[in-house]
């Protein structure tokens, strides 16, 4: 045995030093782009719609986001840039919108302006306001818009509002005060209007005015968040929703034939491939569902390049945003063939205005774009704030214990409190 | 007479006892394997069928999911199970044989500091890692040792865990005389430790072996954060990447499938090493 | 032998060892000195320092001495002393999980290792219950969540069959919650348990049992008057393992109730919380809290190892121990 352990030893350390040795490349300045990304999602894009300049190679660094690998490690690179190696130097990096402020508003990340790209009036003002700094300074683009609406299920909301046409269903909802007498409506027909207590929470917080913080350091509450937690309280009192979370099986159980569900909140990815339930073969309901915008415009996803401060690629990363914002070509095939919505309004409107565009099975054919397309000129991003993901996560999780029966109010909104002061020490919050 | 149903009961008792045992062994089984076998049925189901919940029945995708994750372009399993078993067998090999030989210093010889020592392991066993995990990156990034299996594989060698285990081991199994009777025949100390006292450590080296292997197989956080190169990422890293793929390319059934194929090569390594754990190992040496 | 042995021992002695116990215990400390003793050491001194991130923003490093510790023993909002509880969540489910692992895998490996009782099929057995363990822990709290969550079919069949209320939800009660990840704790290393039990019974000289045994000692008094003294050692490693291991409970409860540890922080152990403070990088507030489990896990550490070895040290370890101050 000890023999064989020797001998596995002694090949294990050759193998191991062989499999670490740094190839040294002579590579000049310039030569090396750099990208860091979550998942290959955009490098499939990249590779497919971009011609890489003759001489450069792209280097592309995926870490997955679980455990925040991916922010962590993109951290530590963006500290490190200053005294990285030119070809070592991040050029691009991917981010989205949950925590996109943290880097925008920083010197790691660069104007766009001055490598000569300017922002063109097709794209979505909300994607430029969400990669610009709190002095305006844009610091990249996004590449593609996830604007949201309300999934609605086409027996129900004939059952409850006597119609499922789109047009009616989007006037008897179009406000929060509307939204809640047709929940009454429903519930009295044995229905959930929504499936879960944060269901909306994107659709409120995305039209939030306020940032969570104020000039003195004071946490203030936007009048968006506490519509939402007015609303959410009288949601589950009355049973008008679940009180399960936004990703639990209680929810996605109800997208089912047998579900008993009227309005889902989501974005074409959500319904294109987390809606499996309601496109199951046998007890699925597809083309039983129509998109509306619902009461307020608002999005889900998306995701923006940024151009790190130090790259020396800055041709090339203008390239690459022109690529993917105003190329029309390339854009266009992104629509037909990868079933993106991208951020250029002149090539959506496009797809907005053919008749016979539509090809989502579970919308029954609906032409998606065309609703997405009025409802994205509505998105806003105002005053968020570098503190926006891990709050907004943090109301929602103590909520939800107030929801579920676990704690009171009172207790759940000091749970939150003291979570804040955990996250953010220097956050005022109101005194017990 | 009396002596025969002295006997007669006892066989009873035997009997008994054993069907009490073999139902307890059967019954932990029976949980144990079922976890498992949730993970196999899992394997074989398509992500929208993962999606509607949970079943005890089998579904036929196990080879389309076998398929997808073995294509899949952001992994490379062959690659990620090769890496992972340099990291993992030398981690396993190195940590216990270090952990032994400074066990065996600070058990047989006796040198000023000693109690020391043995006082000051023990308490850096208790400090928690995740705090130190953080500055560890970055050091290791200071150090350019990034990319590398280095920060992976050489801090095994000072493992406090699997030298408390090695010195309690020898304390409650290795006699000195054998070690006298070694110096009497002229063998020189590495020569006695590696040939004599290692043999008679065996199953110590084996359970620790499988337990540092196994630690090191599933290491996910520390590995993902040191290595960037495709081509030397770790198993759990691939699957955490499966994980995080966009909606399009997102299946929880190619997860399962890695996740129970990532499984194989521990169980394999289980039981062979398994089977040094051997009765009566020290038996014949102590008495010769 | 004793002869030869003794009349060896006055040469011996003439010869100093103690440097081989020097170059023996040095790859251990160059390796530690190298690799972990930094980032240890910073550890303990960032936790007198005000340091973390708001995003990319560093605030700090401030040093203001104990504030950190002084801010970790203040009641919350609720008038709740957090780290408290929390210690007290972790060392509860810790315990319960840890009371039928260890009496479990003690009662495993006297079976396995039982020549009267001469198992069959041993190999499939030992097998079987160390599989729990190489399942990762985070796919494992999937698979736990999957199968208890509201819909899911532990729930379902329950409600359905009467057991249990229509609205029950495993996650929002203290002791189902602490339930599983007792169960799940136990689960994972009942089996890691019983093979080091086990591997530490094999190395017992087997004649020890057989004299025993002739002397007409019956199993319940040959397990407590031989069995379990010369095993000590090798329990007492368990036991302070398995203590370690518990108060740094992280993974399991941390999938399985998303991080949150509900209900109402009932389920939240002292790593969760200092995890939570590493989401923006806080080492001075995290630093203190290692700093805490350290004093705690040392404190219980330190007892057991200390009742528990002198206990239990047989004329014959002390015999030995004798003798290696000779060497």
């Amino acid at each position: 045995m000890k023999k064989l352990l020797a001998i596995m030893f002694a090949v294990l350390m050759i193998v191991s030093i062989a499999a670490c040795t740094k190839p040294e490349k002579p590579v000049e300045q310039g030569k090396v782009f750099n990208i860091y990304a979550w998942n290959d999602e955009f490098k499939g894009f990249f590779e497919e719609y971009y011609k890489v300049p003759e001489g450069v190679e792209v280097k592309w660094i995926i870490n997955p986001s679980d455990n925040g690998v991916y922010q962590q490690k993109l951290d530590e690179a963006l500290l490190n840039q200053e005294n990285a190696p030119a070809d070592e130097k991040i050029d691009l990096f991917l981010a989205e919108a949950d925590y996109i402020g943290k880097y925008v508003d920083s010197d790691y990340t660069m104007d766009i302006s001055k490598i000569g790209f300017k922002n063109a009036s097709t794209m979505y003002d909300y994607t430029i306001k969400a990669a610009s700094d709190t002095k305006g300074v844009c610091k990249g683009v996004s590449f593609q818009c996830c604007p949201a609406g309300v999934i609605y299920r086409k027996s129900i909301a004939k059952d409850v509002l006597g119609t499922d046409v789109p047009e009616e269903v989007q006037a008897a909802i179009d406000t929060w005060e509307k939204f809640d007498e047709v929940a009454a409506k429903a519930k009295e027909k044995g229905y959930y209007m929504t499936a879960s207590f944060a269901e909306t929470f994107r659709a409120f917080s995305n039209n939030c005015t306020k940032p969570w913080v104020d000039d003195k350091g004071n946490l203030q509450f936007d009048d968006q968040i506490t519509a939402w937690i007015d609303q959410t309280d009288k949601f589950i009192e009355n049973g008008y929703t679940l009180t399960a979370g936004v990703w639990d099986k209680e929810k996605t159980d109800q997208m089912f034939a047998t579900g008993k569900t009227m309005c889902f909140f989501g974005p074409a990815w959500y319904y294109n491939f987390c809606m499996t339930n309601a496109m199951d073969e046998t007890d699925g309901c597809a083309g039983d569902w129509c998109l509306v915008k619902g009461p307020q415009a608002y999005f889900w996803g998306g995701t923006w390049l940024l151009a790190a401060n130090g790259s020396d690629n800055t041709e090339m990363l203008k390239d690459i945003f022109e690529t993917f914002t105003v190329n029309t070509d390339v854009l266009k095939k992104m629509v037909k063939d990868k079933n993106q919505y991208v951020n250029n309004t002149d090539v959506v409107k496009e797809f907005a205005e053919d008749a016979s565009y539509g090809n989502t099975a579970i919308l029954d054919g609906q032409n998606d774009i065309a609703i997405f397309y009025e409802l994205a000129k509505d998105i806003k991003w105002e005053n968020h704030t570098n503190y926006d993901q891990l709050l907004n996560e943090g109301l929602q999780n103590k909520l939800q214990e107030f929801y579920t029966g676990s704690v009171d109010k009172d207790t759940a909104m000091k749970n939150f409190y003291q979570y804040i002061k955990e996250t953010y020490p220097n956050i005022v919050v109101p005194e017990a | 007479m009396k002596q025969m149903d002295q006997n007669k009961a006892g066989m009873i008792k035997l009997t008994l006892l054993r069907v009490v045992v073999y139902a307890i062994l059967i019954f932990l089984s029976f949980l144990c394997l079922f976890f498992f076998y949730l993970m196999i049925v899992n394997s074989t189901r398509s992500n929208a069928e993962l999606a509607k919940g949970f079943t005890l029945i089998p579904s036929g995708s196990f080879f389309i999911n076998l398929k997808n994750a073995w294509n899949d372009s952001s992994i490379n399993i062959p690659r990620g199970m090769l890496n992972s078993l340099i990291i993992s067998l030398s981690t396993a090999v190195l940590t216990t044989y270090f952990s032994a030989l400074t066990a065996y210093g600070v058990h047989v010889y006796d040198f000023k500091g000693k109690k020391f020592v043995f006082t000051f392991i023990m308490a850096i066993m208790m400090i928690p890692a995740q705090v130190s995990a953080l500055g560890f990156v970055q050091l290791m990034n200071k150090m350019n040792l990034n990319d590398s299996f280095i920060p992976l594989i050489v801090p095994g060698i000072a493992a406090p865990v699997v030298f408390f285990y090695m010195k309690q081991y020898m304390e409650s199994v290795l006699p000195l005389d054998v070690i006298d009777a070694a110096r009497v025949d002229g063998s020189g100390e590495f020569r006695t430790f590696n040939t004599i006292v290692l043999p008679m450590l065996k199953p110590a080296l084996a359970v620790q072996m499988i337990f540092s292997f196994v630690s090191s197989w599933n290491n996910y956080f520390i590995p993902a954060l040191l290595l960037n190169k495709p081509e030397l990422k770790t198993v759990p890293i691939m699957i955490a990447q499966l994980r995080s793929a966009d909606y399009s390319k997102f299946d929880m059934g190619k997860v399962y499938m890695f996740i129970l194929l990532a499984i194989l090569p521990v169980l394999i390594t289980y039981i062979i090493l398994s089977k040094s754990i051997i009765k009566g190992v020290t038996a014949g040496s102590v008495k010769g | 032998m004793e002869n030869k042995l003794k009349t060896n021992n006055g040469k011996l002695k003439s010869v100093s060892y103690a440097k081989w116990g020097y170059i023996f215990i040095a790859p251990f400390f160059i390796v530690y000195l190298l690799f972990t003793l930094i980032p240890q050491f910073l550890t303990i001194y960032n936790s007198f320092f005000e340091t973390y991130r708001i995003g990319l923003s560093q605030v700090g490093p401030n040093f203001v001495g104990l504030k950190n510790y002084i801010e970790l023993f203040k009641a919350d909002p609720n008038g709740t002393v957090l780290i408290l509880k929390y210690a007290w969540n972790t060392i509860w489910m810790w315990f319960l999980g840890a009371l039928p692992q260890f009496v479990v895998a003690m009662l495993l490996a006297l079976f396995f290792t039982s020549i009267r009782l001469n198992i069959k099929g041993q190999g499939f057995f030992k097998t079987v219950i160390y599989m729990p363990n190489l399942i990762m822990a985070a796919a494992f709290s999937m698979l736990f969540y999957a199968l208890f969550c509201k819909g899911g079919p532990i729930q379902t069949l329950l409600t359905n069959k009467g057991v249990l209320e229509m609205e029950f939800d495993f996650f929002r009660h203290r002791v189902t919650v602490r339930g599983m990840i007792a169960l799940m704790n136990f689960l994972m290393w009942f089996g890691n348990t019983t093979i080091v039990l086990m591997a530490g019974i094999m190395g017992i000289d087997q004649s020890i049992f057989e004299s025993a045994t002739i002397d007409g000692a019956n199993s319940v008094q040959v397990f407590f008057r031989v069995t379990l003294p010369l095993l000590m050692p090798i329990f007492v490693y368990c036991l302070i393992t398995a203590m370690i291991g518990g108060i740094q409970m992280f993974d399991v409860p941390q999938v399985l109730t998303k991080g949150d540890g509900v209900p109402n922080g009932t389920t939240r152990t002292l790593v969760m919380y200092l995890n939570n403070y590493l989401k923006t990088y806080n080492y001075g507030m995290s630093g203190a809290i290692s700093v805490i489990i350290f004093i705690i896990t040392g404190g219980l550490g330190g007892i057991v190892y200390k009742i528990l070895s002198k206990q239990y040290k047989d004329p014959e370890a002390k015999h030995r121990e004798r003798k290696g101050k000779v060497i």
